[in-house]
């Protein structure tokens, strides 16, 4: 019976959790809820703060399991397996990699052999922290891995301070942001260059 | 102040993860205990998972996790047995609440592609974070320096830099707050080498900074330099900005206007030599031509003004102590104008005259093309064309002004450029450049660029002017997930006496 058990729990689907605590027979799934422990289970496995894998059994009593790559994110686990539970579920998942990509349109007047660079608190706002792909005379692109979740402030250069975009008005603009969402796409259009009037 | 057995920090997502038994001292006095702590510096969101505990003076609190803000009042109390309740940060008496999941979100993260790895951290909300001591994770081993201060405030003045470009220039943080920021810079650049400068900035959102340095080289002299900036109202910025070295100082304040899409500028320089201009200039928006093409107007009135006159060629140069004049330049640009293949082409076309009030003008014609065209899918080839030609005319008195060398002009490797006889005041400037893009993975990560630059100018000889022939590769690539690398290396070849040239430039990233 012992191990029938073992084996069906073994089978069963994993789920990717972050556990926030684990006390008694309750454990605490970040942006989830509270599940219950399977009979025989304990704690020990579980240090708060670094992902697991549970698998669910037939009462939806929660073992903990090793971390595998197939293990589906804890959104996925059943509402009902929860004993207590928000309104609504936040997927944290911030170790996936997503792109995201950057265009830029420049004026006519950008000196044609120019290249053109974003710059972001991750440098100290390096003025020349990466530079983009061109893809005409007008359009340069750039393509970010960010981590799921992010959130990067940028602002476009020529490779130097002085020549940091400006807005229409002449005035530094406010920093744009790229988000770290699947396929996120962000366009900026810059009016002006600081060092072209 | 964070204190924990590890802390992992990743700079895209401002997440500051801290496990194996940590401490959290918040401004206000209260401390906070737990076996895992949480800290999102975009929303300032403190998680504390595992036995957390908080206690300010006398009261305490005590949960399996707690949800609170860095400088907020909100504190949610989850209990796995109770549920969700709520209280202050005073912590008086919880009562029941909602179980908001968005308040306990703890992210999954891959502690591999941590940025920075620490036990220690101070954080200034909105401003930085300073890790003592730090390590940058790779694949090989870490880097670990002793303390580390991470600037993610996004205010336009702290990218303000006085600071002169360079071939590599690595900050370190030395003191921050959200209004300021004193830096180390480690510098290398062609010429000077390397060099360490220190860099202050004071910023007032992106309305305002004030930026001052001092770049030292181990060879060379120090350059002191400052710019500042003011935004004042929706229409008007003032600025100004100078440098100062053993061999003299250079100073400017402009002041630039918006009318719509039209613009007006003002500018003072003033140079240690007593050299000096004005300029005010009035510029009118783009505007439709014919076919997408649209032009563009800016006249300029000014003066330029030298002790003990401008004109030093002239018998009387100190009657032109200063020289007033006014100029017009028309630009025009086309559309970019999709061909078939894939092909895009444009091209600008700049026409300027600038009249002295003396007979002199100078006149100056622009044009540039560029065509891109793909390859492959991955695989891009561009070309362009920059041309320039400039006349600096005096009516009946250039030989006065440009007179025939009696001695042949030498270049920098003692060569006689004979062809220098020729030059009686009209330059020209011209380059084509072709260059070849390769973005495997569309770009994601990894770029490979080569270049091919050829100028044809006039004056250029042997090392005198622009090297005539160039080439260039660069390659931008993360050998880490966590540390991208771009690195570039240029040749000029057969100029000033040498068969090859090289010069890196190289550029770490997160």
């Amino acid at each position: 019976m012992t191990h029938a058990l073992i084996a069906a729990v073994t089978a069963a689907i994993l789920f990717r959790i972050v556990p926030l605590a684990c006390e008694g027979d309750r454990l605490v799934v970040a942006g989830a809820g509270v599940l219950r422990l399977a009979a025989g289970t304990s704690c020990a496995a579980v240090s708060p703060g670094r992902a697991i894998a549970i698998a669910l059994d037939a009462d939806n009593r929660a073992t903990p399991q090793k971390l595998t790559t197939d293990a589906l994110p804890a959104a996925k686990i059943p509402r009902a397996a929860y004993v207590l539970a928000p309104a609504a579920a936040t997927d944290a998942d911030e170790t996936q990699l997503v792109t995201s990509t950057i265009d830029v349109t420049v004026p006519p007047r950008t000196p044609p052999g120019d290249d053109v660079y974003i710059s972001t608190e991750r440098s100290s706002w390096s003025p020349s922290e990466v530079r983009m792909d061109r893809v005409d005379a007008r359009h340069f692109r750039l393509v970010l891995q960010l981590h799921r979740g992010a959130r990067v402030a940028f602002r476009v250069t020529r490779g130097s301070f002085g020549t940091t975009e400006r807005n229409a008005a002449r005035a530094l603009p406010a920093a744009h942001v790229a988000l770290g969402e699947p396929d996120a796409h962000v366009a900026v259009v810059v009016a002006a260059w600081g060092d072209i009037d | 102040m964070l204190d924990g057995g590890a802390i992992v920090f990743f700079s895209d997502t401002l997440a500051l993860v801290a496990r194996d038994g940590v401490t959290l001292t918040f401004a206000d006095g209260t401390r906070a205990h737990a076996d895992a702590a949480y800290i999102d510096l975009k929303s300032d969101r403190v998680v504390l998972a595992g036995h957390a505990r908080l206690a300010r003076r006398a009261a305490t609190a005590a949960a399996d996790a707690i949800a609170l803000d860095l400088d907020g009042d909100r504190v949610d109390l989850l209990d796995a047995a109770s549920g969700v309740s709520r209280t202050t940060r005073a912590l008086g008496a919880a009562t029941a609440a909602e179980f908001d999941a968005a308040r306990f979100a703890f992210p999954d993260v891959d502690d591999r592609n941590a940025f920075i790895k620490s036990k220690h951290a101070t954080i200034t909300p909105h401003a930085d974070v300073r890790f003592t001591p730090a390590s940058f994770p790779t694949s090989v081993g870490g880097v670990p320096v002793p303390s580390y201060l991470y600037t993610y405030a996004t205010g336009a003045g702290f990218a303000a830099s006085s600071l002169s470009g360079a071939t590599f220039d690595q900050p370190y943080g030395l003191w921050g707050s959200p209004t300021s920021l004193t830096a180390l810079h480690a510098r290398w650049d062609d010429g000077p080498g390397a060099a360490l400068a220190l860099q202050q900035q004071i910023v007032s959102g992106d309305d305002a900074y004030v930026s001052a340095s001092i770049d030292a080289p181990f060879r060379g002299y120090a350059v002191r330099s400052f710019t500042a900036y003011k935004r004042l109202g929706a229409r008007y910025t003032a600025s100004a900005d100078g440098s100062a070295t053993i061999y003299g100082s250079f100073a400017h304040a402009g002041l630039t206007a918006a009318f719509g899409l039209a613009g007006a500028a003002l500018d003072y320089r003033r140079s240690s030599t007593g050299f000096s201009t004005l300029d005010a200039s009035l510029r009118t928006p783009d505007r439709p031509l014919f076919g997408g093409a649209t032009w563009r107007l800016k006249g300029i009135v000014g003066f330029d003004s030298l002790r003990g006159g401008l004109l030093n060629q002239l018998p009387d140069a100190r009657r032109y102590a200063t020289v007033w004049r006014h100029g017009l330049d028309l630009q025009v640009a086309s559309p970019l104008i999709h061909a078939p293949l894939g092909t895009t082409l444009s091209s600008t076309f700049d026409l300027q005259r600038t009249w002295y009030a003396f007979p002199h003008h100078y006149d100056q014609l622009g044009a540039s093309a560029s065509a891109s065209r793909p390859l492959l899918r991955n695989v891009m080839l561009f070309a362009g064309y920059q041309g320039q030609w400039s006349s600096d005319v005096f009516p009946n008195a250039q030989t006065v002004f440009y007179p025939t060398p009696a001695t042949p002009l030498l270049t920098p490797d003692g060569t006689p450029y004979y062809g220098y006889t020729a030059f009686s005041g009209a330059r020209t400037f011209r380059s084509q450049n072709v260059d070849l893009q390769f973005t495997p993975n569309r770009g994601a990560s990894t770029a490979f660029r080569l270049s091919v630059i050829h100028t044809a100018d006039f004056p250029q000889f042997n090392g005198y002017g622009r090297p005539q022939w160039e080439a260039r590769a660069d390659a931008r690539f993360r050998p880490f997930p966590n540390v991208g690398i771009d690195v570039g290396r240029v040749y000029d070849f057969a100029w000033g006496g040498t068969r090859w040239q090289p010069r890196w430039s190289f550029a770490i990233t997160p």
